[in-house]
Formats: structure tokens, C-alpha cells, sequence
């Protein structure tokens, strides 16, 4: 019992806490900035697994970590790209679209590793990871230093998007209009917005910060590529976006706890402490949808998410 | 500036296009010739692309190929594995086509088909001591398909009740009966006998009979085929379908025309994961006779691709399944005799798909000369 209550302030179980968050933070930001446009990516698992495998390959055979992210960037740019070709140009059913990125995506990811690393039976193929960016002076502060201050530099790097990302979308010209394309595209169309053009901006940032999270798993994490890299973690991400109900704050919120919950399960299984850590792990997608019941009301959803906009039709 | 160019409502036409003279003009009708077309079309270009991939690992495109096609189609033996392949998809599929004549975003027949294959484990559990095999295999069928229901209900009910998106609440839903089977599997439903998460393996009375002895070709091919023709009948000669297909087309002038909205959407949740679980009692009674995480090769997901493969039509959910299945059965050929990973089916399901989507808005529209270039 005690071991179950102090692994609840365990100082590891915090930090790996932040380091299992960083790739849910990044791909739910990317997530709500591409449904704040009226873009529902259900293609978020396929685009991480796909950009895990772009830095995971780049890294090992360039011998470069920071080709390798670029690269898992790219990957995950392309292929959202691919999504507003399908959704914002052919108006291709958003929900299906996303579906069959997730089917090709991790399919031809799994190829392509397969044709770089046939099937040896030893042991897996593995890139160099990036160190921990100790923030000098910072990280000596007992505590608090380990837990924050000796992440990764892509997670002082997500933590830092969530302001910049808030004051653009909140404070500027293109903020409003990227906002107003997903509550009204007909209104933003008849202003002179270019709406197909803010979509495919909004996909293409989606892309991005997916891209980023498939590399924080493979060239940050673990400096591996496996079919089942992203776990998920896609889908986790658009539970993120919900449960934030569409809002900074509150996403930067459900993915530090989702992450906390993910950490604790795993250091009590590490224990051996027999608990139902499977009940924890669902705890997520049961708050998802009660928090979709919940706020009902008060809700930020897009008026415009996942309905194709044509212009002259209503 | 352009006015002596009219634009019809709806009418997309690229500036680019207009300025070689010719425009792009929606179609009145679209005949069922130009989607066979289209479909075929859209399979080829796949296959096409795959092809480039092939021939950039330095194999032969052809004897590939012929590997995929002698795996699915070149024995009798390949095709009733590939008959084995196709049963669970013909269920999925049928679930996501129903779900989705309705509008209905049913995304959650991966989380049903295990919900399905739960619920007929448990009653096999329980009763297969005690039931005659013919009385066992119905129950165990019926079971499931209560249990996919059930598990399908509560989206459907939350979307009725407090109109939420039930693309999301079905994909969370699916996490969360994977996690409680996970659970089960780890605690109560474990075998005694093994290290891994199974069940125990249960006795010939709770297997369902082979269509075929001596191959693995089970009578759950058979039921698919015949819930497709029910289905079909479901939606065309019943006032249900009728409520199904009116909601699909026009909720307002559904609900105006007398049609509970709400009740029609449960009840279409309902049905459609009653058919995503019957997939589950068919894997379980048909193949594995037991209880584990990896029963399910993405079915639920690949049964929403095959859905609209098949124009969400019965028929068409029947043939696409085959030919998924042909593909998925004649990949591990292609694997062992050519060394391409089988992973290429994902691509060419993935590729396929995108292009059949692609093609069905295309379609719709046709090239046209403009006026003023008369």
C-alpha cells in the first residue's frame, strides 16, 4: 500500500511523467490547430508512426539526429499534406480520409523499414538518442530540477509552443481568421480568406508537430522503429484535443495528466504491485467522453469541424 | 472579366484548367457503369504505384505478383483460406455499410468485434459443459451479437441523448474494451496453465463446424453471406430501411416525414455492432477457440475501408472482403516466395482506398469545353 501512495510523488515516476506527455502535448497541439480550421485528422497514428520511421532511418544511416528529426518532420508534413490534397481540395470524407492515412501510413512505413532491415531473427536495429538537455544551474534545484529541468530539449520546446501558439491564435490577424475558417468558412470565403489555403496551412502545421512527436519516440526515447511505435498514442492525442476542450491550458493540462497516469501505472507494475493498471490506462478515454457530455454547453468545438466546405453550396 | 464563361452552382473549375479551355461540370447522374470504372480504376493505380515500390527493392513486379495471386486464388486450398480471410470483413464491413447508409459514424468495429467475441467466450465459458454443440454454437452467436450491440449502444445512446460526436466516443470506446479485455485476460479469463494473456482453449463443443473438412474454411463464411443477403433485404423491404435510408440522406426531412432521429440512431448503432460482433463469435468459435489480444487483424478498421469499397452496399461489402481477403492471404505467399514484406497489402489497401475515394467525388464530374472557345 505504501508503495502504491509513493509512487504517486515519486520524483522518477514525475519525470517520466513529462516525458511520456511530451509526444501527446505535441500531436494534440497540431491536433486543435487543425480542427480549430475544420479539419477532423483522424490520421494522427498513421503520421507519427510514419515520422518515427522518417528519423529513426535518416538517424541511423546519415548518422545525424538532427537530419533524422528533420526528416520525421518532412514525413509527417508530407503526408498531412497528402490529407488536404484528400479533404480540402477532392472534399474527400474527412473521417474516412484520416482512416485510410492511418492504413497506408503505417503500412508503408512497416515496408519501407522492412526493405532497409530485412528480417535478421537478431536483435532489432538502433539509432543514437538525444541526451538529456540538463538546464545548467536550473537542474541542480533538488526535486524540482530533476523533474523539470532535465528533460529533452523537444519537451522545454513543446512546453514553450503553448504560449507562442496561444497568442498567435488568440492575438493575431491570422489567428482569427485560421479560427473563423473552422466556425465559418462561408463567411471567411466571402471576406476574401483563402479557406482550402488556411486548411492546408493548418494540416501542414498538424503534420508538423505529429512529425515531432514520431520523433520524439524513435531518435529521443528509445532509438527504435517497431510497427506499433506510436501505441496509440495518435488517438490519445485527438482524446487530448477533446478533453481540452479545443484550449491551450486545458490540453497542456490533459497531457501532463495522461501522461502522470501512464507513468504511475508503470512504476507499479514495475513494483509488482498487483493493481488493475489496465482500469488506470482507460481512466483517459473515460474522461474523454464524459468531459464530451460535460461540455456540451460551453463547448469550443469548431462549428464547421469535419463538414467540407464548397462554396455556392449550403 | 471572364464573363462570357458561366459558372454553374457547384461547378469547381480551376482557373488553370479554364484557361486550356475546358471546365469541370457535375454530372446529373452518375451511372453505376462509371463507379465499376472508377473502383477498378482506383485498384489499378494502386497496384500500379506498389509496383514502383517493388521494383525499387530490385524484385520481380511480375513473379511478385504472380506469388500474390497464386497464394490467393491458385489452389483450392488458397481459396478457401482466403474464403477464411475474407469471413470476419464481410461482418465489419456489412456493420460500418449499415452504420453508415444511416450517417452514422460508427468507427468503433474494432472495439464491437471484441465486445462480440467476449460475449460468446463467456457464455461458451459457462454452458459448454452443458449444451449439445447445435444448441451452443446459436447461443454462443447470439450472445455476441448482444454484446457488440450493447457496446455500440452506449454511443449511440450518449449521441441521442446529448448529441455527441460518436466518431470520437466509438474510437474511445474501442480503447477501453481493449483495456478491460486486457484486464480480464490478466486476471480472471487467464488461463491456468500458461504465462501468456489467453484464456483457456475450449472444447469441440463450442466450435463452430467447417464448411469444408480438412481445410479451415469454417460456417462462418457461410452466415456472412447469408447476413449480407439479409441486410440487403433489411434496408430495401422494411420499414426500417426505409427509416435507415431517410435519416442517411436528409435528417431534417426525416425527422418531418415522422422519423424518430434519435431512435433510429441507436437503433442503427445497435444493429451495426450486433454485425461487428458476430465477426468476434466467428474468429472465436470458427478459429482461435479461445480468448486472445491479437484475434483481430484491424478488422473493425478494415471493415469501414471495405464498407465504402462496397458503395456500402451488401453485395459490394461481400466482393470487396474477398478481395481483401485474397490480398491479405496471397501477401504471405508473395512473402515467402519473393521476400517482399507483406506489409505491401497495407500500401495497396491504403493506396486503394485513397484512389476509390478520390474517384467517387471525380465521378461526379465530367470535362467539359468551355463556351468561349467555340
Amino acid at each position: 500500500m505504501s508503495d502504491v501512495l509513493e509512487a504517486l510523488i515519486n520524483v522518477g515516476v514525475l519525470a517520466s511523467a513529462i516525458r511520456i506527455a511530451t509526444p501527446l502535448l505535441l500531436a494534440a497541439l497540431g491536433e486543435m490547430v487543425t480542427e480549430r480550421a475544420g479539419i477532423l485528422n483522424l490520421g494522427i497514428e498513421g503520421t507519427i508512426t510514419v515520422s518515427a520511421f522518417g528519423s529513426f532511418v535518416v538517424a541511423d544511416k546519415a548518422d545525424s539526429l538532427w537530419l533524422g528529426v528533420l526528416s520525421g518532420v518532412g514525413a509527417g508534413i508530407l503526408l498531412s499534406l497528402l490529407m488536404a490534397v484528400l479533404v480540402s481540395s477532392i472534399k474527400v470524407e474527412q473521417v474516412v480520409a484520416g482512416l485510410a492515412l492511418n492504413l497506408f501510413g503505417i503500412g508503408m512505413a512497416f515496408y519501407l523499414f522492412r526493405a532497409f532491415y530485412p528480417q535478421t531473427g537478431g536483435e532489432m536495429p538502433r539509432s543514437d538518442t538525444f541526451d538529456y538537455a540538463e538546464i545548467p544551474l536550473l537542474s541542480d534545484i533538488p526535486a524540482v530540477g530533476e523533474v523539470v529541468f532535465s528533460q529533452h530539449w523537444l519537451t522545454y520546446a513543446a512546453i514553450l509552443s503553448c504560449p507562442v501558439l496561444w497568442w498567435t491564435l488568440n492575438r493575431t490577424q491570422f489567428g482569427l481568421e485560421l479560427r473563423s475558417v473552422g466556425n465559418n468558412p462561408a463567411a471567411c470565403d466571402m471576406r476574401g480568406i483563402n479557406v482550402t489555403g488556411m486548411q492546408y496551412l493548418a494540416l501542414a502545421f498538424g503534420g508538423l508537430m505529429a512529425g515531432l512527436a514520431g520523433a520524439f519516440l524513435s531518435v529521443f526515447l528509445s532509438g527504435l522503429f517497431f510497427v506499433d511505435v506510436a501505441a496509440g498514442r495518435g488517438w490519445i492525442a485527438l482524446a487530448i484535443v477533446i478533453f481540452g476542450n479545443w484550449r491551450i491550458g486545458r490540453i497542456l493540462a490533459g497531457a501532463l495528466f495522461f501522461g502522470y497516469l501512464d507513468a504511475y501505472q508503470l512504476s507499479l507494475q514495475a513494483r509488482g504491485v498487483e493493481v488493475p493498471h489496465q482500469l488506470l490506462l482507460a481512466l483517459p478515454f473515460v474522461l474523454t467522453i464524459a468531459a464530451l457530455v460535460v461540455n456540451r454547453r460551453r463547448s469550443h468545438e469548431p462549428l464547421h469541424l469535419g463538414v467540407p466546405y464548397f462554396r455556392g453550396e449550403r | 472579366m471572364n464573363t462570357d464563361v458561366p459558372t454553374t452552382p457547384g461547378a469547381s473549375s480551376g482557373s488553370l484548367l479554364r484557361r486550356t479551355g475546358w471546365r469541370l461540370e457535375r454530372r446529373l447522374e452518375v451511372k453505376p457503369w462509371h463507379e465499376v470504372v472508377t473502383l477498378v480504376g482506383a485498384f489499378i493505380v494502386g497496384l500500379a504505384i506498389c509496383s514502383i515500390l517493388i521494383a525499387a527493392s530490385d524484385k520481380s513486379v511480375v513473379d511478385s505478383y504472380r506469388a500474390l495471386f497464386d497464394g490467393a486464388f491458385g489452389s483450392r486450398r488458397a481459396v478457401y483460406e482466403t474464403l477464411v480471410q475474407a469471413t470476419p470483413l464481410i461482418f465489419t464491413g456489412l456493420a460500418a455499410a449499415f452504420a453508415f447508409r444511416a450517417r452514422v459514424w460508427n468507427i468503433g468495429g474494432e472495439g464491437q468485434f471484441f465486445a462480440g467475441a467476449m460475449g460468446a467466450f463467456f457464455v461458451s465459458d459457462l454452458w459448454h459443459a452443458h449444451l449439445p454443440r447445435g444448441v451452443m454454437v446459436p447461443v454462443l452467436f447470439i450472445a455476441a451479437a448482444a454484446a457488440g450491440a450493447l457496446w455500440a449502444s452506449i454511443a449511440g445512446l450518449l449521441k441521442a441523448r446529448y448529441d455527441t460526436n460518436e466518431i470520437i466516443t466509438t474510437v474511445m470506446l474501442n480503447f477501453i474494451i481493449l483495456l478491460i479485455l486486457s484486464y480480464l485476460l490478466g486476471d480472471l479469463w487467464r488461463s491456468p496453465d500458461t504465462f501468456y494473456f489467453q484464456t483457456v482453449t475450449l472444447p469441440e463443443s463450442a466450435h463452430l463446424p467447417l464448411m469444408i473438412d480438412g481445410s479451415r474454411l469454417h460456417w462462418g463464411f457461410g452466415i456472412a453471406v447469408a447476413v449480407a443477403v439479409v441486410v440487403h433485404v433489411v434496408l430495401r423491404r422494411t420499414a426500417l430501411g426505409y427509416e435507415v435510408r431517410g435519416v442517411g440522406i436528409n435528417r431534417t426531412a426525416g425527422s418531418y416525414k415522422g422519423i424518430s432521429v434519435p431512435r433510429v440512431t441507436v437503433l442503427v448503432m445497435a444493429i451495426s455492432g450486433a454485425l461487428a460482433g458476430l465477426a468476434g463469435a466467428a474468429e472465436f468459435s470458427g478459429i482461435h477457440h479461445r480468448l486472445q489480444l491479437d484475434i483481430s487483424n484491424n478488422f473493425g478498421f478494415v471493415g469501414i475501408i471495405i464498407a465504402l469499397i462496397g458503395r456500402l452496399h451488401p453485395a459490394g461489402v461481400v466482393v470487396s472482403a474477398i478481395a481483401f481477403g485474397a490480398l491479405v492471404n496471397g501477401a504471405v505467399t508473395m512473402q515467402i516466395q519473393t521476400g517482399i514484406p507483406a506489409a505491401l497489402v497495407d500500401v495497396i489497401q491504403g493506396l486503394s482506398l485513397i484512389f476509390v475515394l478520390t474517384g467517387a467525388v471525380a465521378v461526379r464530374y465530367r470535362l467539359q469545353r468551355t463556351r468561349s472557345d467555340e
